[in-house]
């Protein structure tokens, strides 16, 4: 079973200019294994901090933050990389692939950290690609790919390690419609064939409905969750 | 509203603090170096080119380069003292003419090691041909027929036992310095004695040359002819300027050839730099340079705006160098001219080697920031703005 | 450690790294070029005899030694040979410019008391039996394209013949020298026939001997002939200084004065040129690349491979300019020893120049690679994306 997501009290807060800003506020959250989540609330809600402490880019200032059996907090810097590279595949709105190497060798980056032969990367890189539907444009660099396509090439290198979590941070914001609805589409598939766990922050409502369920967030503390699924078997 | 302000340019160059610190300190250092050797250069040629008066003749023996290498006898030198009508004479009828001799002695410097150091034994008519060029400052002038020595004062910090009241042994006769000298060009570096008794204690009784006073402008060269066929004497004869100038040929030749090899190879790896931080520079401020070409700002405004901005840049780093260079100026080092005699010289650091420096520099920021300029003046704004 | 991102950054940016490459080479070249002189002048120093001593005067460079002296110093015990050098300061007509050192000496003990130099032409025995033959160094033979049985012309300026024309001497013999005390570029010739020419009336010209060379016989403390030969004379008419070649050929070097000094200030101010200049491209690389490492921690990269990586970069690069300045400098080797050879003896590259200059380029690429290498590291990836916008 893919692991579940469990924040319990956490709080965060930023200092920005002398001010502090309590981001997160004692935050109790349980997420289930497996599912689609999409994240929304308006600017300042966060959202991305949320999804910060989830993957391990930052810690809380207080509470717990347990993916699967790790708690978070009990991680140091070097640890919570290990466990990053292994457990968890970021989305991020900018694409941010590097534009020094190319497609595949972007898929490849992060299989480095694990134990694997040069032919055993190849092999995985070349598999995430072909989910993605990207085989044929494996050996160009960034500049050379569509939005879309780079967004794609994104998505394999996040499933590359084959980590249960999937972080999305506005994965279709920089699309248009039709190419964010392929996005949308490949992510869904993730989450129902592979049974991935995706966390996706958005502000876009029919983003929104590709998940399973939609998590609102206001001024730090967790608002209402829409049920997708609920919605749609009612309908 | 054509060129783009320049205020954009200065706050930029603030706003990176540290990359504009760091090519600064490149440049700098490349144009330390350089004024470095421009001051020595010119120290060295201020020192030969200073005096050497018009209305002195040299007479040498012919096919000497140097007096180092010329022989004239006693009788010689009697001829040429006595029997040249261009040869002025004093108000006694004695004619202005010295025999000297010229060696260069090896002596011990204050740091231990051994240096060549120039000694002219000189007649007592040497003074009256210098005039004002050569000045006792210390001391007392050496009694005629003495074993005594007068020091130049270039020597004074470099050579051991040079003081008044030191003693020097010259071969095996011990000479008594009795006072210190200041003289023009070389013959600060040098030290004198009597002609008699330095030919005796160097057991040499070959004179190297003459010195006579002439009226400025004669023509020596016919002086020269007309002794070429003599079967007595055959000088060579010049104004001392002529035959002073003809002395620094070789190490300022040197100096030239050596600042001449770092100028070219420290400046193209000044441009490198330059180019390099120019580069980055622009590469910092893609999306800005997208901004100002979407406003309206053409591309040879563009241009026009990185290419003053490297030249300050340039500036900038000539004014570092030549602060770094300061300190330096009159620090007096030695070096050997080709009679391998000590000759001490300050680094002069003048306002032409300061402008030649800051000129420099400019060159240097203009040529390296002439490709990254050109680059960035070539986006397109979507392309810059894109990059961003 | 994905070393491909090291070579794919290097590489994705020529111009930038080129340029650093270039400015790493020209600092290597130069500091290697300035070390091969001071590393030049010790070892003439190095390799100089230990059995041979020289008799000069004590006064100075210039004065000679009666020849009287030759008798006096034989009867000194512990001296196997006794050569005169006499400095004849002649000048090649045809190359006003070009300089190369001519001695008067005697054939008999000189190639015997030098086995440094070797013969490479010609005969030696041809040029001790002709009394105006010479010995030419195969540098200078090379640089004017002189071929045994050759006369060549030199004009006298310390001794110059009655009759007004140039000395003429034919080539007899080419050398080479295989040691850095020993040069290859001076003319040797008989110095009898020096002296008879004076005496005959052929020439003017100081009468007496610059230098004796004295080879002291293998077992005998050299030290012992140098305080017996400067007693011998202590009282006139010269008195005379007796020294190792060692000691002889560093009163040369000493000549230079504070040159050596002024080249390690100039090599000084290279280093602090170029390291500012590569400090400068590495940080710049590592403001441009904040995005990157950014995604790269995001990955799960640590802290640690951040920084390396930059630190490499910056190896890389300075790997890169070091091996292309140490192959320039070797390609102005040659020329360059042969343009100074008179005044700056034994310039040339060896082991420690390379490695010093090998270590200068990589001590500098290591500190300009640390300050942005550990605020790569430092950077925390949450800030490092919001950069991104």
């Amino acid at each position: 079973m893919a692991s579940a997501i469990i924040l319990r009290s956490v709080t965060k807060t930023y200092t920005r200019a002398g001010e502090s800003l309590r981001v997160l506020d004692e935050l109790d959250l349980q997420m289930q294994g497996g599912t689609f989540y999409a994240l929304m609330g308006p600017s300042g809600s966060g959202k991305t901090t949320l999804l910060n402490l989830v993957g391990g880019l930052d810690t809380a200032d207080a509470g717990e933050v347990i993916v699967g059996d790790t708690d978070l907090g009990t991680l140091d810097g070097s640890q919570l990389a290990a466990w990053r590279a292994r457990n968890v595949g970021f989305v991020f709105q900018g694409f941010n692939l590097l534009p020094v190497l190319t497609a595949r060798e972007n898929v490849e980056l992060p299989l480095l950290l694990a134990p694997l032969s040069k032919a055993e990367r190849r092999a995985q890189a070349e598999r995430a690609l072909e989910l993605v539907g990207l085989s044929d444009r494996m050996d160009h660099k960034p500049r050379e790919l569509s939005g879309g396509q780079e967004q794609r090439v994104a998505i394999a290198r996040a499933i590359a390690s084959d980590p249960e979590v999937l972080l999305a941070d506005e994965p279709t914001g920089d699309l248009d419609r039709t190419t964010a609805g392929t996005v949308l589409d490949l992510l869904q598939r993730l989450n129902r064939e592979l049974k991935k766990t995706i966390l996706m922050v958005t502000h876009d409502p029919q983003a929104a409905t590709y998940a399973d369920q939609v998590i609102h967030l206001d001024k730090g503390k967790l608002g209402r969750i829409d049920d997708n699924r609920a919605a749609a078997k009612r309908s | 509203m054509a060129f783009v302000p320049f205020r954009y340019n200065l706050r930029s160059l603030f706003v990176r603090a540290t990359a504009t610190a760091l090519t600064i300190c490149a440049i700098g250092a490349t144009v330390a170096v350089l004024a470095g050797m421009l001051s020595l250069q010119q120290g060295f040629a201020t020192l030969f080119q200073e005096r050497g008066r018009e209305d002195v003749a040299v007479f040498l023996r012919k096919g000497a380069t140097s007096e180092g290498e010329s022989g004239l006898t006693r009788e010689q030198c009697d001829i040429l003292a006595k029997e040249v009508p261009e040869v002025e004479r004093g108000p006694d009828g004695q004619p202005l003419a010295s025999a000297e001799v010229f060696l260069a002695v090896r002596l011990r410097k204050f740091d231990g090691g051994e240096t060549n150091v120039a000694i002219r034994g000189v007649q007592p008519m040497t003074f009256a041909i210098h005039g004002d060029d050569v000045r006792i400052v210390d001391g007392a002038p050496f009694q005629p027929g003495s074993d005594e020595l007068l020091v130049g004062e270039g020597l004074l910090d470099r050579i051991a036992n040079c003081h008044v009241g030191d003693t020097l042994r010259i071969n095996t006769v011990t000479f008594r310095i009795v006072g210190t000298f200041a003289g023009k060009g070389g013959y600060r570096s040098e030290i004198w004695g009597d002609l008699e008794r330095l030919s005796q204690a160097l057991q040499r009784p070959v004179r190297s040359r003459v010195i006579a006073k002439v009226r400025a402008g004669t023509d020596l060269a016919a002086v020269q002819a007309r002794y070429d066929a003599d079967l007595r004497v055959q000088p060579r004869v010049e104004t001392e300027r002529t035959y002073l100038a003809s002395q620094t040929g070789e190490l300022s030749g040197r100096f030239q050839l050596l600042g001449g090899f770092l100028a070219i190879i420290m400046g193209i790896g000044a441009i490198f730099t330059g180019t390099n931080s120019m580069l980055g520079t622009i590469g910092a401020r893609t999306h800005e340079i997208g901004i100002l070409k979407a406003i309206g700002y053409r591309p040879w405004a563009i241009f026009a705006s990185f290419v003053g901005e490297a030249v300050l840049l340039g500036l900038l780093g000539g004014a570092f160098g030549c602060l770094l260079v300061l300190p330096f100026q009159g620090a007096e080092t030695g070096t050997m001219n080709q009679t391998f005699s000590e000759v001490t010289f300050a680094f002069r650091t003048t306002l032409p080697v300061l402008a030649q420096a800051i000129t420099f520099a400019a060159v240097l920021g203009l040529v390296g920031g002439l490709f990254p300029a050109w680059r960035a003046a070539r986006m397109t704004p979507t392309q810059a703005l894109r990059r961003g | 450690m994905p070393w491909q991102l090291l070579w794919r950054n290097v590489l994705g940016h020529p111009v930038r790294s080129l340029l650093t490459v270039g400015a790493v080479a020209v600092a290597v070249f130069l500091v290697c070029m300035l070390q091969a002189v001071t590393s030049g002048l010790s070892r003439t120093l190095d390799a100089a005899a230990a059995n041979r001593l020289l008799v000069q005067s004590a006064v100075s460079l210039f004065v000679d030694l009666p020849l009287a002296y030759q008798q006096k110093l034989a009867s000194i015990p512990g001296i196997d040979a006794i050569c005169k050098w006499q400095w004849f300061g002649g000048r090649y007509e045809q190359d006003k410019g070009g300089f190369f050192p001519q001695f008067g000496i005697d054939p008999e003990t000189f190639l015997v008391s030098y086995p440094e130099m070797t013969v490479v032409d010609g005969d030696y025995a041809a040029f001790q039996k002709e009394r105006t033959a010479c010995m030419v160094g195969s540098d200078t033979a090379t640089k004017y394209g002189w071929k045994v049985g050759q006369t060549v012309p030199i004009t006298g300026t310390i001794f110059q013949r009655t009759d007004g024309r140039p000395w003429e001497f034919t080539v007899r013999a080419i050398y080479t020298s295989t040691s850095a005390a020993v040069d290859k570029i001076s003319l040797y010739f008989h110095y009898d026939y020096l002296r008879e020419s004076v005496e005959q009336g052929g020439a003017t010209g100081p009468e007496g001997v610059g230098v004796y060379m004295l080879r002291v016989t293998p077992g005998t403390d050299p030290l012992t002939v140098q305080q017996a030969a400067d007693a011998l004379f202590e009282n006139g008419p010269q008195r005379v200084q007796t020294t190792t070649e060692a000691e002889f050929n560093r009163q040369f070097i000493s000549m230079l004065g504070d040159v050596p000094t002024l080249l390690r200030l100039i090599g000084g101010a290279v280093l602090f040129a170029i390291f500012f200049a590569v400090l400068n491209t590495m940080l710049m690389a590592g403001r441009e690349r904040t995005r990157d490492l950014g995604i790269m921690k995001a990955l799960g990269f640590t802290d640690r491979t951040a920084g390396l990586l930059l630190l490499a970069e910056s190896l890389a690069l300075c790997a890169i300019g070091a091996a292309l300045g140490l192959l320039l400098g070797l390609l102005a080797e040659a020329p360059f020893a042969m343009m100074t050879a008179a005044f700056l003896p034994g310039f040339g590259f060896d082991r420690d120049t390379a490695l010093l200059g090998a270590m200068v380029a990589l001590g500098v690429g290591m500190i300009a690679g640390i300050l942005p290498g550990l605020r790569a590291a430092r950077l925390t990836t949450v800030d490092a994306l919001r950069e991104v916008g």
